[in-house]
């Protein structure tokens, strides 16, 4: 693994330390602002939020409400886990046939590399929009509707996890893997002994991406779930939106609700994510 | 990776646990609404699904689909040969005039609905003459709410309205009031300016009506010298100087339910649900219901989207949805249902019952029956063909031309849409 | 090399990309196909379908709606990737510059906030912020005495307010992968630099830019192919309103293909964002990508 420089070795000269530290402590708030502004709005009451002139704080700091109300109106607590246990497949099969594909890329040359490579990333040019219908009725055929694999189906392995693993894998020193195939072991051996522990960084990065990228998806598991006791978080945070009007208090209410998990699970991981990604960052 | 191993294992025994068991359940109809604003309405249908499964066996669950993208989940499941509900909310010349996906209702139940619905909305619910779904709304026709402490403040009688288009702009100008750059900051009238532009037609259309004008022509095949004729150019002219040449209303205020809530606005065309929103969401506002006034014509009791009942051709459980339509088809379950939500029943026979006498807007709904029913657009290319004349309306809204060429093109394109 | 230890590799190489092209394969390739065939196909009222060739491209490609929805897609991303790419670039660069690693780990984990709301509920929250009456944006500008704007009721201001909430979501995700590549570039290379006199800005042009070479092509193309596509924003907020000035061309392709009930011009259209994504992308990577000698 090649050696990282020691953190916080700077650009020489560090002059305009101070100004630059305020300029991204600044930009980090604006980039919080809205984040800020949700969970405020979510602390208060109806007449609260459409008054003027505006306050931003709420009235009461403990006026719970609008979570109340989000709980009662929906089963809300089931659609967490059902996002949660959706999201956590989805992730770690990525992360798993990512990881194999990523090394198959990036230390193979088989014929039709290229090719295959790039077709995969041409995946992410197509809009959804247009393959939800055919791929609905193959759900429907199979008769997946309804059911947690029919809401993974296009979620299990991620374009962007075979990207960001090639590039990941393609940075181990090949002696390595030289090294281990001269002592005879297996392919599929020397992938998990001498490649997946080399990346662990980068793999912790595409769990939690992936992860969060699938909690916040909206537009298949509102085509393919039914049933209420099948719907996800983000399904539920539309139900507060309907034809006539959007319930502002509730809707934000529901997105700090679902918001926390991944947060959590995001901070749990941090540490993970800025080491993950220098690997897909070295060498494009 | 022993973590991972682990979570994977529960995670396919969660997924084994979870899957539905279908062979311990009783038979279900499924009904498909989108109608999320309407809870109690919606949840009737489950409770006379408990009495009708006494009877047959047939429980009905109610499935409510998000507003947002139900078209693309109504078309993925009608085309699929399972997965479809059996009963399912929507307009009929969609799904059953562009789409072949609604089973002919059956003779003697056409029959009762064609007997017990008013005039009006006899042909809601019907494709070329055939009879395929059950209209759910009545009153989903827009009338006039005023607040009538700022019709006093202005020195304007809450009790008289203004019953003519040219009086009703008399009033929004005194009900107008402007700041010292000449913006408004209470406007007369709460206009509808944001959205899909389908939405935007069907705020105008009272409008256009008012005037004598029509988006199409009677038989729904032309819309050149319709949607731009010299009468039409007057509405739009009309609509447009509220914003840009009278400022009593204004694209810069938020929603035109909000506006009025908020006592922003003084006067709003809203249908028959509206004030039980106001109720609820803005209960100090002293509102009044009545009819929209009339210019050369009066708009009368005219809608872009007719809600109906309908069932699914691919449904195994016709029959059964057929005697669950039979069930509540009748005068005590429509007015049931529609009393529980507070929106208006849909038999003539209840538009005369306590309930409905004791609504705020009963009156103005007798006036607004008795007008000439407006033109009618229930056309399979509906979407399609407000969303181009909407683009007109917006248009001039917002300054963006004159209605004259705004319209001539609007109505070319929805020729090219007609024929295609 | 022996030939036999060739085909073995060959081999491995293969099955080890095998699960994910069959997956990708079975899950998009087929839909895709049955999508790009319904593009010769019309239905017509009853719901039949009949084959009518390349008519459906003539009559999408000679729509003035479809191309005011190109140019309404085009003009959004000139508005967002460039300034998504340049500010995830600086900030990048700022956080790089901090010396304490858990300042920078905490300004940094702000930054990637926005990644973990879902678009929906973002775009909700920003038309709140965005609300000419109630908008705490307005606000804000009030109190610097500056007149309220219409945002995204305005005609002129719709985009770059739909751009900045773009913007917004993904800067996060951006700052991270360049700050990752950043911290990967050796202390060295600056050092010499700074021995032959070389200031801050020539580093940064000479040394920094040509090494992220790879990294800002890559977010470049992400960020691309993300906003073309994007449509949970502008189908929660404005609708492609006002007047169709936010009407992109997935919005119209959505339109198209569940209101107008018209599946074969919504294929079209998908054929047309796939080929000109595949265009744009190639052409970026040909055009911008440089070979960076170690």
């Amino acid at each position: 693994m090649a050696a990282l420089p020691a953190p916080g070795r700077v650009l020489k000269p560090a002059r305009l330390g101070w100004l630059t530290a305020a300029l991204v402590a600044a930009g980090a708030l604006c980039v919080v602002f809205p984040l800020f502004w949700m969970a405020v709005t979510s602390l208060k009451t109806v007449p609260e939020i459409q008054r003027l002139p505006l306050h931003v704080f709420p009235a009461r700091w403990s006026n719970l409400d609008n979570y109340r109300e989000v709980f009662q109106r929906q089963p809300f607590g089931r659609f967490l886990l059902n996002s949660a246990l959706v999201a956590s497949v989805a992730a770690l099969s990525s992360a798993v046939v990512s990881s194999l594909a990523g090394y198959g890329f990036a230390k193979f040359r088989f014929p039709g590399h290229a090719v295959l490579f790039f077709g995969i990333i041409g995946i992410l040019m197509v809009p959804f929009q247009s393959v939800v219908v055919p791929l609905y009725l193959w759900i429907n055929r199979l008769g997946l509707l309804d059911t947690y694999p029919g809401i993974l189906a296009p979620d299990l392995v991620s374009v962007f996890g075979v990207f960001l693993m090639r590039q990941a894998i393609e940075v181990v020193p090949s002696d390595y893997v030289d090294a281990a195939r001269i002592d005879g072991a297996g392919e599929l051996g020397i992938f998990c002994r001498v490649i997946l522990p080399a990346v662990k960084p980068a793999i912790a990065t595409l769990v939690i991406v992936k992860f969060m990228w699938t909690w916040n998806e909206l537009f298949w598991p509102l085509v393919v779930v039914n049933s209420p006791t099948m719907k996800v978080v983000t399904l539920g945070l539309v139900s507060f939106t309907n034809m006539y009007f959007i319930e502002y208090n509730l809707v934000t209410a529901a997105a700090v609700v679902s918001v926390l998990p991944i947060l959590a699970v995001f901070l749990a991981g941090q540490k993970w994510i800025v080491r993950g990604v220098v690997m897909s960052g070295l060498k494009g | 990776m022993r973590g991972a191993r682990t979570i994977a294992m529960a995670a396919v025994v969660a997924m084994a646990l979870a899957a539905p068991s279908s062979w311990a359940q009783p038979k279900k109809l499924v009904f498909w609404t989108h109608w999320e604003q309407n809870p109690e309405f919606n949840k009737f249908y489950e409770t006379r699904g408990k009495d009708f499964a006494q009877k047959t066996g047939y429980e009905v669950q109610v499935v409510t689909i998000p507003y947002q993208g139900y078209e693309a989940k109504y078309l993925a499941a009608l085309m699929g040969k399972s997965g479809a509900p059996d009963i399912f909310m929507g307009m009929t010349h969609h799904w059953c005039g562009q789409y072949d996906f609604c089973d002919k209702m059956p003779a003697d139940l056409a029959k009762t609905w064609d007997e017990n619905l008013p005039k009006y909305i006899v042909n809601v619910g019907k494709w070329k003459g055939v009879r395929y779904g059950i209209p759910i709304e009545h009153g989903n026709f827009q009338q006039m709410y005023i607040d009538a402490d700022l019709f006093k403040k202005a020195g304007l009688d809450p009790d008289r309205p203004p019953k003519t288009l040219d009086a009703w702009l008399a009033a929004m100008k005194k009900l107008t009031v402007l700041d010292a750059k000449g913006e408004p900051t209470q406007v007369g009238f709460a206009l509808r300016h944001k959205g899909h532009p389908v939405g935007i037609t069907d705020k105008f259309l009272p409008f256009a009506h008012a005037f004598g004008a029509r988006m199409l022509s009677p038989n729904l095949e032309k819309a050149t010298t319709f949607a731009n004729s010299a009468e039409m150019v007057a509405a739009l002219q009309f609509y447009a100087d509220l914003v840009n040449k009278h400022k009593v209303a204004s694209i810069a205020f938020p929603t035109p339910e909000d506006a009025f809530g908020q006592k922003r606005a003084a006067t709003i065309f809203r249908e028959s649900w509206f004030f039980g929103w106001v109720k609820k969401n803005a209960p100090d506002v002293a509102f009044k219901v009545y009819a929209l006034p009339c210019g050369k014509a009066c708009p009368g009791a005219g809608n872009l989207f007719p809600w109906t009942n309908m069932v699914a051709k691919t449904s195994p459980n016709k029959p059964a949805a057929w005697d669950f339509m039979r069930f509540i088809s009748n005068a005590k379950d429509d007015l049931d249902q529609h009393q529980a939500q507070g929106i208006l029943p849909v038999w003539s026979a209840n538009l005369e019952s306590a309930y409905v006498k004791s609504r705020p807007d009963y009156q103005s709904t007798q006036e607004m029956l008795k007008q000439p029913v407006p033109p009618e657009y229930y056309h399979p290319k509906s979407n399609e063909l407000a969303t181009a004349f909407g683009e007109a309306v917006v248009a001039a809204l917002y300054g963006k031309g004159q209605p004259q060429p705004l319209l001539d093109e609007a109505a070319a394109k929805m020729d090219r849409i007609l024929k295609d | 090399m022996p030939p036999a230890y060739l085909k073995r590799q060959r081999r491995a190489g293969l099955l080890f990309v095998l699960p994910a092209v069959i997956y990708f394969g079975g899950v998009f390739l087929v839909p895709l196909l049955e999508s790009v065939i319904g593009s010769f196909y019309r239905t017509v009222p009853g719901g039949a379908t009949q084959f009518v060739g390349t008519r459906l491209y003539v009559k999408v490609l000679t729509d003035p709606t479809f191309w005011q929805a190109v140019g309404n897609t085009v003009s959004l991303l000139v508005m967002s990737v460039p300034v998504t790419v340049v500010l995830a670039l600086a900030v990048a660069l700022g956080l790089h510059r901090l010396r304490s690693l858990k300042a920078r780990s905490a300004w940094a984990a702000m930054y990637f906030l926005p990644f973990s709301v879902s678009l929906v509920a973002a775009a909700l929250v920003w038309q709140w912020i965005y609300d000419p009456v109630y908008g705490v944006l307005n606000h804000a500008l009030a109190a610097l005495g500056v007149p309220p704007l219409k945002w995204l009721q305005s005609l002129d201001l719709v985009r770059p307010s739909l751009a900045l909430v773009n913007v917004w979501a993904r800067l996060g995700f951006d700052t991270m992968i360049f700050l990752a590549a950043l911290q990967a570039i050796p202390a060295e290379y600056y050092e010499a630099a700074a021995i032959d006199g070389a200031g801050a800005w020539r580093a940064l042009r000479r040394i920094t830019l040509p090494l992220l070479n790879p990294q800002i092509v890559m977010v470049a193309i992400l960020e691309l192919i993300f906003n073309f596509k994007v449509f949970d924003t502008v189908y929660a907020t404005t609708q492609g309103g006002p007047a169709g000035a936010s009407q992109t061309v997935i919005m119209l392709l959505y339109d198209t293909a569940f209101k107008y009930f018209r599946l074969g011009d919504a294929s079209v259209m998908a054929v047309f964002v796939f080929g000109s994504l595949l265009l744009v992308t190639l052409l970026q990577w040909r055009l911008f990508r440089r070979q960076v000698e170690y």
